[in-house]
């Protein structure tokens, strides 16, 4: 273990040693492994090895955060102390030295085929130079390919001042390609990155030269697009990347941080009607070996499938310890945190629209007009009204339910609460894509999810004529 | 607390016990850093949040044959540290060579008179620091009847211990302090409201004026009470210390020889040029005494030193670290920089600012005449390109005519080039000041003619 119990307990006292209402201890090891290739070379090749303890004291709304990479207990007590110093005039609370831990089972939801150190560093670089091939022998068009890997082991120790010892073991591959078409001054990217807790048999489901193809496809399908329309019409969101418009327009603002500083359309809004009656919706950090998924959060919390909304009623928020003891509601799992350097904040695991039972191609042949937004990218979501702005980077036309031209420049402007009542209708074939979810300056694994589903209205920004 | 440790001669040996490990034939750099720091941010009389963090760990470059590789470690154990070398030396092997990745040689370094640590600041209680938390949050409120609610009054501090050694001679160390304080209160007058912001920062806690950061915050938030926009017009603009050192940041990132070779700046190419107004000079010094980031050397050990990047209007040159300046085929200024020891070093400025010139804020309003006080801009990291050099931003000011404030302005822009800016600069005061949150970046008070401003009505 990474800090002994006596010396946890002792960490502890010292924490709470000016009163308090909670304390805890979060100890990690983690070792990564980055590459990165561009132009065909290794730009990029870095090992990493880090050791920390950060400890959290928790009176009203105060918080205080320490951290260390001495893992010593003269350098933990000290800490501890003076994460302390932020209470002023508290009570002491009496501490039992002689008092057991309660050390919870040790998971393993999310099995392992390929360990990281069982796949040679030859066999790594290799990924990144097949997919690199594989992306220029696609077409004369591509003009560059830039492929990163990366991978970790995180092992984390978590005490706290409620007598539990948690232990978790994390391990994560992800790859990521990047190509650029060009053609006559026309400027495109293409793009995969899959990722997923567990090894290196995450390659078996998405081969390296597969990724260096597809990424280099949409760059050169995307050349031969032309100008989007703009106005208001029917958008299908592919399945998968599309999550991410519910991950950014709805899932931050029902993070229970946002609901308590206001910042939320959601707030009090719990068992009220949110979205159309076929609209379900999920946080589930124990989908197996998913990116976002893992067996306790970072405050000791069993992962666990939480129902954010169910046939269009609101039922739960996304929450951590701190926030679901202020709304007296059982801890979510959502405490999560980048490393042993950040405080655990509330934050989403794989988060993710349920499928229905229409077939995707139906759903098109159903659509006389409109726009098939395969792929989306960036965002811009206004928190406090969920008023959103997205760009499509790989797009269609839908012309008399056939899919038709590619479409390039397009965005999607709309507001993410009545996006949820405007879905109206849902595919059977869910698909997740991985990202890295950045808030609060800490940045954290995490899935979006959706299947094929249609918003009957958002209005599309394009630059060619209005429809 | 842990013994004090010489990380120097630690590094030092660590460097001679790797080379036998990896061999002659590699080069090997050893980044020893030890960071402690502390913020405290008040609010409503309360302990909002304290953070404390003890960062330490060993950062290794291995270059073989042109090969690079990288491995760090937060231990500081000798069994750790030589796997890190193993890696370091093994991801070298699997690099692709270029001859440009080097490491810089012995040299000696000035020491005395930096002036860029002070004991206090690791000695004084953190019970004292809350209180001055506390304390700067309640001389605001008490600043003005206006003043309606700080949103944060933080005091912070960081002390830092640096030591290097490699293969090719470098050995060294240093120890600095860095504490600073700042506070943004709400000014508010029937349904506006309007913030400020000030600062203050020194090598030990007793240099920050509180009472002063208090005044000048509440000053800059309540002169901005009763503004309104103005018909768009071409003027001339006084901008605050703390917005032209804004500005200089934009000049950091297109001076950068990494930027420059990849084509990543508005600069490329002009090296002897008349870019800027004569009055304008502007220097990275890292020697400056006291200067937030001064040190003996940089992140891969060459000497700090003073340049002039821009003299007298003419561009003489870029920042470079040891590999740009190979393979731009000139030496390096001494500019490379680690956000920590997790990252290999890369160009960026030291302490980086824009030459004094004479007379205060006020001595150039009454200079200028008519214009425009420009004291707060929004959008400053969307709005300024360092690329193109293209500047939009969002704009909080003052109108002044006949040298005095006469109407605080809301809802205006501001448009230009960086070029356009630097050539029409037409007055430098003398109140040099440096922004504590981009890097170390100072500008005194500047005046440049014929800027866009938009606004409505």
């Amino acid at each position: 273990m990474l800090i002994e119990d006596d010396t946890a307990r002792r960490v502890i006292q010292a924490a709470l040693s000016r009163g308090a209402d909670y304390a805890d201890i979060f100890a990690e090891h983690r070792e990564g492994y980055n590459l990165r290739l561009e132009e065909a070379k290794i730009e990029e090749n870095t090992t990493g090895s880090e050791i920390g303890a950060g400890i959290r004291v928790i009176m009203g709304e105060s918080v205080a955060y320490a951290y260390t990479n001495d893992l010593s207990e003269d350098s933990l007590l000290e800490t501890a102390r003076v994460a302390a110093s932020a209470v002023r005039g508290g009570e002491k609370a009496p501490i039992n030295l002689e008092q057991k831990w309660n050390m919870l089972p040790v998971l393993g939801e999310h099995p392992i085929e390929i360990n990281l150190e069982d796949f040679a560093r030859e066999d790594k670089i290799a990924l990144l130079q097949k997919a690199d091939e594989a992306a220029r022998s696609a077409g004369n068009e591509v003009v560059q390919v830039i492929a990163a890997l990366g991978d970790s082991r995180q092992q984390i120790f978590l005490a706290n001042s409620l007598d539990e010892i948690v232990l978790d073991n994390r391990v994560r591959v992800r790859m990521v390609v990047q190509v650029v078409a060009a053609r006559e001054g026309e400027v495109q990217i293409g793009y995969e990155a899959p990722g997923a807790l567990g090894g290196y048999e995450m390659f078996k489901r998405f081969p390296p030269e597969k990724l260096g193809h597809d990424a280099a496809a949409m760059a050169i399908t995307m050349l031969d697009a032309r100008p989007a329309p703009s106005g208001p019409m029917a958008v299908v969101i592919g399945n998968g990347t599309g999550g991410v418009l519910f991950h950014e327009a709805c899932g931050h603002s029902l993070e229970a941080d946002a609901i308590h500083k206001h910042a939320s359309v959601f707030e009090g809004k719990i068992g009220r009607k949110v979205a159309n009656s076929i609209v379900s919706a999920y946080d589930d950090a124990t989908l197996k070996n998913r990116w976002g998924s893992f067996n306790y959060d970072d405050e000791g919390v069993r992962a666990q499938r939480t129902p954010l909304i169910e046939e269009g009623m609101l039922h739960n928020f996304i929450n951590d310890l701190k926030r679901s003891k202020r709304d007296q509601v059982a801890p979510s799992g959502n405490g999560r945190r980048q490393s042993y350097r950040h405080v655990a904040i509330p934050r989403m695991t794989n988060t993710f629209i349920a499928a229905g039972e229409a077939k995707p191609h139906e759903i098109i042949a159903d659509t006389p007009l409109g726009i098939y937004a395969k792929k989306l990218g960036g965002g811009e979501v206004n928190p406090v009204t969920g008023d959103f702005i997205f760009s499509i980077v790989e797009g269609y036309m839908i012309r008399q339910g056939k899919m038709a031209e590619p479409v390039k420049g397009a965005t999607l402007v709309g507001n993410g609460p009545r996006v949820l009542q405007d879905i109206d209708a849902i595919a059977d074939d869910i698909d997740f894509d991985t990202g890295m979810c950045g808030k609060d300056g800490q940045s954290v694994p995490v899935c979006t999810g959706q299947p094929t589903l249609r918003v009957r209205e958002l209005v599309v920004g394009g630059t060619a004529e209005v429809v | 607390m842990a013994a004090e440790y010489n990380l120097q001669d630690l590094a030092r040996n660590w460097v001679e016990r790797g080379r036998s490990m990896a061999g002659a034939g590699t080069q090997l750099e050893i980044f020893i850093q030890e960071h402690r720091g502390l913020t405290v941010t008040a609010y409503n009389e309360e302990i909002e949040g304290l953070r404390y963090s003890h960062n330490r760990g060993v950062g290794i470059r291995a270059i073989s044959e042109g090969r690079l590789g990288y491995a760090y470690c937060t231990s500081l154990d000798w069994s750790d540290v030589s796997r890190a070398i193993e890696e370091a030396s093994a991801n070298a092997r699997y690099s692709t060579p270029d001859e440009h990745n080097i490491l810089p040689g012995y040299s000696d370094y000035a020491q005395a008179g930096l002036d860029i640590y002070d004991a206090e600041a690791r000695d004084m209680p953190v019970d004292r620091k809350v209180e001055m938390a506390l304390q700067l949050e309640g001389l605001t409120c008490a600043a003005d009847s206006r003043i309606a609610q700080v949103e944060s009054a933080v005091y912070a501090d960081t002390i830092s211990t640096v030591g290097i050694a490699n293969s090719a001679g470098v050995s060294g160390s240093y120890r600095s302090s860095d504490c600073y304080c700042y506070v943004s209160p709400i000014a508010k007058q029937g349904d506006e409201s309007q913030s400020g912001f000030s600062f203050d920062q020194g090598i030990k806690p007793s240099n920050l004026d509180l009472s002063k950061v208090a005044k000048d915050a509440a000053d800059r938030a309540v002169c901005l009470l009763g503004a309104a926009s103005t018909p768009s017009a071409r003027s001339t603009l006084i901008l605050d210390t703390f917005v032209a050192a804004e500005f200089i940041a934009i000049l950091a990132s297109a001076l950068s020889a990494e930027a420059v070779l990849k084509g990543r700046s508005f600069l490329a190419g002009k090296v002897g040029e008349k870019i800027a107004n004569e009055m304008v000079t502007l220097i990275d010094d890292g020697l400056l005494k006291g200067g937030p980031s001064t040190a003996p050397f940089d992140d891969e050990g060459v000497p700090s030193q003073r340049k002039e990047l821009i003299s007298s209007g003419i561009l003489k040159g870029y920042m470079h670290d040891s590999y740009t300046a190979a393979r731009s085929g000139t030496s390096s200024t001494g500019n490379a920089q680690r956000g920590s020891f997790r990252d290999r070093p890369h160009v960026g400025p030291s302490n980086m600012y824009l030459k004094p010139g004479s007379g205060g804020r006020e001595d150039i309003l009454r200079r200028v005449g008519d214009g425009v006080l420009i004291l707060q801009v929004v959008g400053a990291h969307a709005g300024a390109n360092p690329v193109n050099g293209e500047i939009s931003l969002g704009a909080l000011g003052l109108k002044i005519e006949g040298g005095r404030p006469v109407q605080p302005l809301r809802e205006i822009t501001l448009a230009g080039t960086a070029l356009e800016f630097l050539r029409d600069v037409v007055a430098i005061g003398d109140d040099l000041n440096f922004m504590p949150f981009a890097g170390s970046l100072g500008a005194p008070t500047v005046a440049v003619e014929n800027v866009m401003i938009a606004g409505r009505g």
